[in-house]
């Protein structure tokens, strides 16, 4: 006969259990401002019992430089120098959207092959990023290897930047109503204005070559580590209408389902001209934001091999004034950065300089999420799904 | 020669090439990492490369040691002491030759799990007494980790115990000679894998080193430590690799033995085919440690209790099973 | 894992869209504007919260952009100051669009300097929370109902709200504006000097 060990029925058991409750007590981890994986200076005051989080405030500012006030007393050709420093790490796409904005206002038409030059070195800048943050995300989960090889691969890509724009970090290359002649074009004449440096088609053409060389082993030795799935599948997930309301967007918005892709939805710069896809996730997991980043430099690439073979010839700068005055007026002008949406909001009063200048930064709003998403996360998690958010310092605190 | 003077003269030995064989490791690994990162630096700078682990120590030795106010002095000082002495003290039963061991303990292989637990305490008492919340936290990971490994550890070898009917490291590798082949194709290959595993997550190397995860904990339990203090942390940590590595070339591979040479030069081949098994052994974990992402702390403990336990429990049942059978 | 594709199609919003989506919104807020392809919607303060419920729900304007503030000023400490004259005021703006197009609103209103209350968008939109934050620490603005109204980049001490136009910029101080004013040559500009040579 079967007898049931009821443990209610058997006092010395039950009793033996009353004891074993463990007294806890919540710690407050204080991660950064001087941490390895905060990407400079964010502060992350966590509640945490044991391993696991049910608390996060994080503390920004530690690197606001004030640059709305700033732009304040500051003409518009001087405004670009401070809007590259925003998001470092792809310093030419902070100046679009600005550029984009003053030529609205000015109402100017820009020649098709300075919107090309603009086009081709957003794009560059964008894989740029990326590529940081196929080095900064696997580091931040343990693994260190991705950060040397992406580091390498991302330096042709700075050098074709710098080859043109002078500039490896902070190009200042946009003009109101064009862009500059190159930095190593050589002398210009009326006759020949030299645009692009030498030998510019024929090293970019090398170099996405190389770029989709480096996709492709990042998806292999990344996307297809066990660990590394382990650690970021099913992981921070972050749901359509929660990032909405958030206004998260960019490639974590599109890990998350949601196909939005102000390349394909605006037409700040001639991304019409041609063909691409838009990379989108299914959980909005750490993996998918890593996945659709990834596959986003593949679709770089494309575009830029795309437009260095069609592209067209003919003026790289507009006519305008030589003292550049705004006239009266307001426009928002946004577009898709590597981190997300960045746009400017722009009211002039007709002077040389902006009368304010809203800065809506991707980065700000992107980890304006982190408190929802961290609450009942592990620490590792933290880390992985701060990683996975790409965001950058420079770009949250503006 | 009496039984003191011919310790302390294997003391002696062990002393002197111990920080060797860490210096060794050290410089696979880093000239490991370089080759798989496409590095320059580690291959051609200094000698191609091969000052650098002298130079690393160089630095860490003149480094001002930090201690910090908050700390508990005395056991803050004393916690590298016991990780070193825990894995200087697993030299004892690595067998260069049958007779070049510096002492041939019967119980071998159970004074290996016995040793190697001291370093817990030293680990945590690094993290408790350093008054740091990370080091806390990486105190008591490792705490929690080297407990689950060492389980799988000891009972993947309790399967070539049982095959080989002896504990002795030296008895272990005769064994090996006797039947012709060495454990790891003679049946033990689980016990192998489940071995080195184990052992990765002792020694807290990627992807078991989340009592450091320097992104997560910024150093972990070592978090405070500076100067010679933190080199001996540095330095234990690689003379546990290389004794894990010599202990698992002994027990798996054949140890000192390599077929077609003969039995009675055994002195002066034995320690070099044995470091060559054991510095390939180092190699794979190199390109282990560089190849993979950390795993996550639960994610560890499942590994230890859910896969690695249960299977090389089934390793011993089925061990014996043949034993009874043959 | 399966990862879906977009494909190659452009979504760009024909003019006739545009104006349809203008024209709705206009029927609901007669004080709306289309300048410089940006529509923007001028409402009361109390109608605020309501203004961005009404997009929020009819008008499907889900994803908040972002708010901010603009100080209208006649006198300023820096910069230059409008050309016309201005009703002193702050002016508050949020943002609201849509993931499935480039529709786009700026929602304005106009509160007095007096007076620099306004109701917190937090219950409509919980991404407003950092926003705001910054809007009040920046210009001073109280949101009335939010449930964490402090400063946000500043540290706890500071005195004084950096964007208001009163609040003066010390460097601009220092080395008073316009400094070196640094208007590059244009490419033909270049040219002529060389011919002249």
């Amino acid at each position: 006969m079967a007898t049931t060990m009821d443990p209610n029925n058997l006092p010395f058991l039950s009793e033996a259990s009353v004891s074993v409750e463990i007294e806890t007590e919540d710690m407050t981890l204080n991660i950064g401002p001087q941490h390895p994986s905060t990407h400079g200076v964010l502060r992350l005051v966590a509640k945490v019992n044991g391993e696991k989080i049910y608390n996060v405030e994080p503390v920004l500012g530690y690197m606001h430089r004030g640059y709305e006030k700033l732009a304040e007393v500051r003409t518009y050709p001087q405004v670009t120098t401070l809007v590259n420093r925003i998001d470092w790490v792809s310093g030419f796409a902070n100046e679009i959207p600005f550029i984009a904005g003053a030529e609205k206002l000015m109402e100017i038409e820009v020649p098709e092959r300075a919107q090309y030059i603009r086009l081709i070195l957003t794009e560059m800048a964008r894989i740029s990023s990326h590529f940081v943050f196929n080095g900064a995300f696997p580091l931040e989960i343990g693994a260190l290897t991705p950060l040397f090889l992406a580091m390498e691969d991302r330096e042709r890509v700075l050098d074709l930047l710098e080859s043109v724009t002078g500039g490896r970090f902070h190009p200042n290359f946009n003009r109101i109503g064009g862009v500059k002649p190159a930095a190593g074009a050589g002398p210009t004449t009326k006759k020949d204005i030299q645009d692009l440096p030498a030998g510019f088609y024929h090293d970019t053409k090398i170099a996405m070559e190389k770029v989709l060389e480096a996709v492709e082993r990042f998806e292999n030795l990344i996307g297809g580590n066990e660990v590394f799935k382990a650690r970021t599948k099913n992981v921070g997930i972050l749901t359509k209408e929660v990032a909405e309301e958030f206004g998260v967007s960019g490639p974590i918005l599109r890990a998350s389902g949601v196909p939005f892709d102000l390349r394909k939805y605006s037409d700040y710069l001639p991304y019409d001209n041609f063909d691409f896809d838009i990379p989108i996730g299914q959980n909005g997991d750490c993996y998918d934001r890593w996945y659709v980043r990834t596959a986003e430099m593949r679709e770089s690439a494309k575009i830029i091999l795309q437009a260095i073979d069609s592209m067209p010839s003919g003026p790289i700068q507009s006519k305008v004034p030589k003292v550049i005055k705004v006239p009266k007026g307001q426009t928002y002008v946004r577009a898709e950065n590597p981190k997300g949406e960045m746009g400017y909001y722009i009211i002039s009063e007709g002077g040389l300089g902006p009368y304010r200048l809203k800065i809506r930064t991707a980065s700000f709003s992107n980890i304006s999420i982190l408190p929802v998403m961290l609450e009942g996360a592990l620490l590792p998690d933290l880390i992985a799904i701060m990683g996975s958010l790409d965001f950058v310092l420079g770009d949250v605190d503006r | 020669m009496s039984f003191s003077t011919e310790l302390l003269i294997k003391v002696g030995i062990v002393l002197a090439i111990a920080p060797a064989m860490a210096l060794a490791c050290t410089l696979l690994d880093v000239k490991g990492s370089a080759w798989m990162q496409r590095r320059p630096g580690p291959l051609h700078v200094g000698l191609r490369g091969f000052i650098f682990p002298l130079a690393a120590a160089t630095k860490y030795l003149q480094k001002e040691t930090i201690i910090p106010d908050e700390v508990d002095e005395p056991v803050f000082k004393w916690a590298p002491a016991w990780v070193i002495a825990a894995v200087m003290g697993l030299f004892t039963i690595i067998p260069l030759s049958p007779t070049l061991i510096v002492r041939d303990l019967e119980l071998g292989v159970f004074f290996l799990l016995a040793i190697s637990s001291i370093s817990t305490i030293g680990v945590l008492t690094a993290g408790w007494s350093s008054a740091n919340k990370f080091s806390l936290m990486g105190g008591l990971r490792a705490a929690g980790q080297l407990i689950a490994y060492e389980l799988p550890l000891i009972l993947s070898v309790v399967g070539v115990v049982i095959q080989a009917e002896t504990m002795s490291t030296v008895g272990i590798v005769e064994k090996q000679i006797e039947f012709g082949f060495p454990f790891i194709i003679a049946g033990q290959g689980l016990a192998f894998a489940i071995f080195m595993i184990a052992a990765t997550a002792e020694m807290m190397r990627t992807p078991f080193d989340m009592p450091i995860g320097e992104s997560e904990l910024v150093m972990g339990f070592m978090t405070e430590y500076s100067g010679i203090r933190f080199l001996i942390f540095y330095i234990s940590e690689y003379i546990n690799l290389f004794v894990m590595c010599a202990i698992a070339a002994t027990i798996f591979l054949g140890g000192y033995h390599f077929p077609f040479l003969p039995t009675e030069w055994v002195n002066f081949y034995g320690p070099l085919v044995m470091l060559g098994k054991t510095f390939g052994l180092v190699f794979l974990l190199v390109v282990v440690r560089w190849s993979f992402p950390r795993f996550r702390e639960d994610q560890l403990q499942t590994l230890a209790w859910k896969v690695l336990i249960p299977l090389s429990l089934l390793n011993i049942m089925a061990t014996s099973i043949m034993k009874v059978v043959f | 894992m399966k990862i879906l594709k977009l494909n190659g199609e452009r979504k760009t919003l024909s003019q006739s869209e545009i104006n349809e989506f203008f024209n709705s919104i206009k029927l609901k807020f007669t004080k709306t504007t289309f300048e410089f392809d940006t529509v923007k919607i001028n409402v009361q303060p109390k109608n605020w919260v309501e203004a961005h419920e009404i997009l929020k729900n009819e008008f499907k304007l889900n994803f908040f952009n972002w708010l901010s503030a603009v100080d209208w000023d006649n006198e300023v400490a820096v910069g230059d100051p409008p050309k016309e004259q201005v009703t002193p005021m702050f002016e508050i703006m949020s943002c609201l669009s849509q993931t499935d197009s480039n529709n786009l609103v700026i929602i304005s209103t106009n509160i007095s300097k007096e007076i620099p209350d306004i109701e917190s968008l937090t219950p409509v939109y919980r991404g407003a929370d950092w926003h705001e934050r910054e809007a009040y620490e920046m210009f001073g603005i109280n949101f009335l109902n939010h449930p964490n109204l402090k400063k946000l980049y500043l540290p706890d001490g500071y005195e004084g709200n950096p964007l208001l136009k009163s609040f003066e910029l010390i460097s601009r101080e220092v080395k008073p504006w316009p400094g070196d004013v640094d208007v590059e040559a244009m490419p033909e500009d270049k040219v002529a000097t060389e011919e002249e040579k």
